[in-house]
């Protein structure tokens, strides 16, 4: 309703010519378009997270950013608008599609400048649990993670003000982020705030070990296995054998927000975390990545460097760089009296990665939910 | 001549910029501990700081079975001189407050204030910079918390790097 009497106001103010009519028409069929578009399809009211008890409630939403339906949906077109970069070409599902459990499948993307990350995209999934983000854990919420790849020269390339003001000119924009935030103001603070709420939805809770603990899935011998391996500290003299994952894997969520020096490198071209902080402990410290859907996230660490699960489980298991900043986990944990790496046999490896697949989730990857928005309406569109 | 000079001239240059080279590389920042949330002056404790307190030993178990003698600093003195409310003023609503501990890992750990107080339990916790009269290893320290005679490690809390007392919500 508002449309119809603000158009009227504007009528007025124009001048006459038969330019001036043919704008008004195309205005009043956009706004229009836009109005009931909106008034159609989109849901509002507060969003309701559903996630299974086990996951446990220290979610982290800001005051600030209540999480609603329309803010979701805002935030869900804005994941996959490429006006938020300077060419128009990249949005935050280049490097983050939701096939790829929301990775991109390379070692290092490409930004608007052709120039790589540094690093190797991350997946995106259960960060309404997240504290720290990035592989040093640098960002300390999703609304400030999300301003740093829409302004980095080498990701989207865009000032938050250049990309407010292409929404601004963009049809449904201006209506959606008053269904939002309650007027038609666009700025960067409120594209970051959508772009958060989207991301916290982004839950995966449905793989097959969420169902084995649920009671609602029997594991085979190979998957029981390597998932007691995948739990078991080593312990040769008590004839225990264990890769102990789950010191910095564990949980039902496969992720506990630590950050260990896993022994890639003894001298790391890449510091981590020990490059914000300086410390001698920190040296190639990292974010210990989720392993949810962790056979469609290859390639494998900060850097990419190994394209398999194999050749994962045989760094745990022989490779190990020793340094000073190597993670006491990882030092002297042998399934060999007196070893000093964890010496797995190739069928205990091959049963750790039976239970690294039983981690995929496919409702997950295939949850229409976080598909882009912009080909639904286009495909409304067509019919 | 002139393609010697500019060798010459560069040679010197990299020789005077090496000590500024090897001093980047060797210039390590000294751990810290930042003490904040429900305090009346934040800290920052250093090597030096923990230096002006009196210095407490506490015996434990490690994981290798044997008995290791820690010293440091008992942590209820260094929240006392951040002015966290222990002793008398441990009472009322002061009783939902606890210490957060976090390490350069990432892992936390909780301590109620009053397992920290004197007034109610003769258990020492202490902040240890120290074990068997040398400095802690790099894995575990330079500070970490023993707990005295805590049957589980889990809340010795290793590579301590921030200390925060919060009311419950
Ligand atoms: C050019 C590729 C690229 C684009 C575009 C991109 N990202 Fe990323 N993303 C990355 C890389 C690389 C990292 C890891 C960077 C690091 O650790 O320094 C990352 C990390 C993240 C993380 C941290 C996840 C975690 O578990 O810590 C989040 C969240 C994220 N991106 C969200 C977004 C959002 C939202 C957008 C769009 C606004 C976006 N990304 C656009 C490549 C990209
Ligand atoms: C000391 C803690 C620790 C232990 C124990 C550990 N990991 Fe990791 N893991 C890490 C860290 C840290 C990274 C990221 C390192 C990096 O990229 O620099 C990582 C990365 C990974 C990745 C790649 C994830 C990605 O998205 O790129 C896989 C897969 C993985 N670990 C599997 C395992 C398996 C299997 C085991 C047991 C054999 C194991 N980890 C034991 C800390 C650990």
């Amino acid at each position: 309703m508002h449309n119809r009497t603000k158009l009227y106001l504007s009528l007025k103010k124009l001048p006459r010519g038969k330019g001036c009519v043919m704008f008004i028409l195309l205005a009043f069929i956009i706004i229009l378009s836009g109005w009931s578009y909106i008034n159609n399809t989109i849901e509002t009211g507060a969003y309701n997270f559903v996630y299974p008890a086990n996951f446990g409630n220290r979610i982290q939403i800001p005051a600030d950013n209540p999480t609603t339906k329309q803010g979701v949906y805002l935030g869900r077109m804005l994941f996959y608008e490429t006006k938020l970069s300077a060419n128009n070409t990249l949005s935050c599902s280049s490097c983050h599609e939701q096939r790829k459990a929301f990775t991109d499948g390379r070692a290092f993307s490409p930004g608007v400048d052709h120039v790589l990350t540094s690093r190797n995209s991350m997946s995106l999934v259960n960060l309404l649990w997240g504290r720290k983000f990035f592989w040093d854990g640098r960002a300390t919420g999703l609304e400030e993670q999300a301003s740093t790849p829409l302004t980095n020269p080498h990701e989207m390339g865009q000032s938050l003000e250049a990309s407010a003001k292409k929404l601004s000119q963009t049809p449904a924009y201006p209506a959606l982020f008053k269904l939002v935030y309650g007027d038609e103001d666009i700025n960067g603070n409120r594209i970051t705030k959508a772009i958060a709420q989207f991301e916290r939805t982004l839950i995966s809770a449905n793989s097959r070990y969420d169902q084995y603990l649920r009671k609602a899935y029997q594991l085979t011998a190979d998957e029981l296995k390597g998932m007691e391996l995948f739990n078991n500290a080593p312990q040769p003299d008590k004839g225990i054998r264990g890769a102990n994952c789950a010191h910095c894997h564990g949980g039902v969520k496969t992720y506990m927000e630590l950050f260990h020096n896993n022994g890639l490198d003894s001298i790391p071209k890449d510091a981590g975390i020990g490059a914000l902080t300086g410390l001698a402990a920190d040296r190639g410290r990292f974010k210990v990545p989720t392993l949810r859907n962790i056979t469609l996230t290859a390639p494998y660490m900060h850097d990419g460097r190994f394209k398999t699960l194999d050749e994962v489980v045989d760094h745990y298991s022989e490779h190990i760089q020793e340094s000073a900043s190597l993670s006491a986990f990882l030092r002297g944990e042998s399934n060999e009296p007196g070893g000093q790496s964890l010496k797995l046999l190739p069928r205990e490896k091959k049963q750790i990665i039976a239970f690294l697949n039983m981690l995929t989730d496919s409702a997950f990857i295939n949850n229409p939910d976080f598909t882009d928005p912009h080909l639904l309406t286009t495909k409304t569109k067509q019919h | 001549m002139k393609k010697q000079f500019l060798i010459a001239c560069i040679t010197l240059l990299s020789f005077t910029a090496i000590p500024f080279i090897s001093q980047a590389q060797t210039a390590e920042k000294q751990a810290i501990i930042k003490v904040s949330g429900e305090v009346s002056t934040p800290l920052t404790i250093d090597a030096a700081f923990l230096q002006k307190f009196t210095q407490t030993t506490v015996t434990r178990k490690d994981r290798d079975g044997k008995d290791h003698t820690y010293s440091g600093v008992i942590l209820s003195e260094i929240l006392k001189n951040a002015g966290v409310t222990l002793g008398p003023e441990l009472k009322g609503e002061n009783l939902t407050k606890y210490l957060l501990v976090e390490a350069g890992d990432g892992y936390q750990v909780i301590f109620a204030l009053a397992e920290l107080d004197k007034s109610f339990t003769d258990r020492t916790i202490i902040l240890a910079d120290q074990v068997d009269g040398k400095p802690l290893a790099p894995g575990d320290g330079p500070y970490r918390i023993i707990v005295q005679d805590e049957k589980k490690p889990a809340r010795c809390i290793k590579q301590v790097t921030a200390m925060q007392v919060h009311f419950v919500k």
